[in-house]
């Protein structure tokens, strides 16, 4: 990690979108992976959290764990028109999650995200926890 | 890495990644370029991707890459890639997320002249009718008619009243792709593709008021209905929400049939399984399902456009109509028939950022179109040209039938979004003549002309080769972009 404070970084592609996610833990990684997409698709001040979702998961391993969460956070951001800025991790394995989304529905559109694909998605074990380059289809 | 000393060149346009380049290889790899579009693609890294591709199992010949081509995620955007059933497999990420993006083109006998000062009228009146942007704001659905859409398609749409049969005829498969199954579509996919038909979306999808500045071949231009100085629209889209979330569904699905059937990949995004398997059965229903929609959304979106035309252009012009060139998918998987080492065999074709381009010879094309060809519409970026041309019989075999999509993207989001302002590109583009409407500022700016390749250079190469013939060349009145 190139900073302890790092949560996430844009890099670049040419035709998508893609963020390097950093976390201390998996839950961290996690939590930072749904702040970076966010922050693909929205700009938003400090507005206040009116809205929350229960999240529960299960998936075959890491990988799909990781895409099954932010693929649920954006079904809820399009049915739903919010953004999640903040996220409490109630629980989470390699394979399960339950967590709590909060958002709010005031936000400025930015880059609008299809989908999050498995494009060489690999979490890397590193000294200062986990790290991941995920690819967003726009 | 893929370096240039591993690409053997075989003609002026046309360049090969040998078998032997990587052992996992089953054919090799052929790119249809000049040495500049190599080289952009060789710096974004689409090449390993293409490379990925001809490791698929049941892959026959060699898989392509056309001249638009940039780095996706699984396939390269471009690409394309044939497989022969039952084994032969099918892949959504040979597809991609947005099933059926494809682009439709209407034109009129409307002068230039006769509506110069109304085009930021008619840009208004579009935006208003068509809804763009994130989520809702289609028209009203049940679900039993959801299903209806999932499997008639176009068909549906014009038996509510949006569109006509004729537009129809001069759609790819009429607008109905066989196979459907409303069944193989999950509920969420259902759900999210209950609020949306008939709109636009955002990202690289858009609306756009052109000038048919110039024609090539009067004669095909005479059958397509383009008059050199009258106004066409293009309208760019596929199957929203819904379309993204049964690649989703299928992405997720078919990583436990790789592991069922013993299939290697270089990239967890190409996931597949064999065509006649019932996994592969059941993608390739769901995934005609979604073609099936997107063929309706642009139906209902072209149904909008005219009426957009009505609203602005009341009392200022009388007697003009749009009528439907065609509708081509840019990102689709099809059954199709074609001849390997000396025999007739049924393929699946995967064209993901590629369009079909079946040639004059083709039954599969409207009556008024046989002898012709297909039109091939090839959009440029915002301020840029776009052209249509007409299919070669030369594609059936070089190409599967496949032709380039667009200009393609050379320049990333993220720089495009460090360089370039939307508000700074809405005046330029003004200062042009070519009125710009966005949902979103920083959306806009990465969508902007110099983010794409040069559209003259991939039409050069797609006609230099034979592939198609140029039609006519357009360029951009009014863009809306979602």
């Amino acid at each position: 990690m190139t900073s302890a404070l790092l949560r996430f970084e844009e890099v670049e592609h040419v035709a998508d979108a893609a963020l390097r996610v950093y976390g201390r833990d998996w839950g961290e990684l996690l939590v930072n992976a749904a702040l970076g997409m966010f922050s693909l698709i929205a700009h938003w001040d400090d507005a206040p959290l009116s809205t929350r979702h229960h999240i529960s998961l299960t998936s075959v391993d890491s990988e799909t764990l990781l895409v099954d969460w932010l693929g649920e956070l954006l079904y809820f951001h399009e049915m739903e028109g919010e953004v999640y800025v903040e996220f409490e991790i109630l629980g989470a394995s390699q394979t399960s999650l339950q967590a709590i989304a909060k958002g709010t529905d005031q936000w400025r559109p930015g880059t609008a995200i299809k989908a999050v694909t498995f494009n060489d998605l690999q979490i890397a074990t590193t000294n200062a926890g986990f790290a991941v380059t995920i690819v967003f289809d726009i | 890495m893929i370096d240039k000393k591993d690409i053997k060149k075989i003609d002026k346009h046309l360049y090969e990644i040998p078998r032997n380049h990587r052992n996992d290889m089953r054919v090799p790899a052929r790119i249809y370029a000049d040495e500049q579009l190599l080289e952009a693609a060789l710096r974004d890294r689409s090449l390993e991707q293409l490379v990925n591709t001809t490791t698929l199992p049941g892959v026959v010949r060699y898989t392509l890459a056309m001249p638009d081509i940039h780095r996706g995620y699984g396939f390269p955007i471009g690409g394309v890639a044939a497989t022969e059933p039952p084994e032969g497999i099918i892949s959504p990420g040979g597809i991609g997320y947005d099933i059926n993006c494809g682009v439709r083109v209407l034109a009129s006998t409307i002068e230039r002249e006769a509506v110069e000062t109304y085009v930021d009228d008619l840009i208004q009146a579009m935006y208003r009718l068509v809804p763009s942007g994130l989520g809702k704001g289609g028209i009203k659905m049940s679900k039993r008619d959801m299903d209806r859409v999932l499997e008639r398609g176009a068909a549906w749409a014009v038996a509510k009243g949006y569109g006509t049969t004729e537009d129809l005829a001069h759609t790819e498969e009429e607008g109905c792709l066989a196979g459907a199954d409303a069944s193989t579509v999950s509920q969420r996919a259902k759900k999210r593709g209950l609020q949306q038909l008939g709109s636009l979306g955002s990202g690289n999808h858009f609306l756009e008021i052109d000038e048919i500045e110039e024609v090539y071949d009067k004669g095909v231009a005479q059958v397509f209905g383009l008059h050199e100085g009258c106004i066409a629209v293009q309208i760019h889209c596929g199957s929203r929400g819904l379309g993204h979330q049964v690649c989703t569904d299928y992405v997720r699905l078919l990583q436990k049939a790789v592991r069922k059937y013993g299939i290697e990949l270089p990239d967890r995004e190409l996931v597949c399984a064999p065509f006649g398997s019932p996994e592969g059965q059941d993608y390739f229903a769901a995934m005609a399902a979604s073609a099936n929609y997107a063929w309706a959304n642009r139906h209902v979106i072209a149904h909008w456009v005219r009426r957009a035309f009505e609203e602005a252009l009341a009392g200022k012009l009388s007697s003009w109509e749009l009528t439907q060139v065609y509708d081509v998918a840019h990102n689709i998987g099809k059954v199709e028939q074609y001849t390997i080492d000396g025999r007739q065999t049924k393929l699946v074709i995967h064209r993901k950022g590629a369009t079909r381009a079946f040639g004059p010879s083709s039954r599969e094309l409207p009556h008024d179109y046989q002898g012709v060809g297909q039109p091939v519409l090839v959009p440029g970026s915002m301020g840029t040209a776009s052209y249509i041309l007409v299919a070669a019989d030369k594609a059936h075999d070089l190409t599967f039938g496949s032709t380039c999509h667009g200009a393609g993207r050379v320049m990333s989001r993220t720089q495009a979004k460090k360089t370039i302002w939307g508000e700074d590109l809405i005046r330029d583009l003004r200062e042009k003549g070519i009125v710009v409407q966005a949902g979103s500022m920083s959306g806009l700016a990465e969508e902007a002309p110099a983010a794409y390749k040069d559209v003259e250079r991939v039409v050069d190469v797609v006609t230099g080769v034979g592939l198609a013939h140029k039609v006519a060349r357009l360029v951009p009145l009014g863009v809306i972009k979602g």
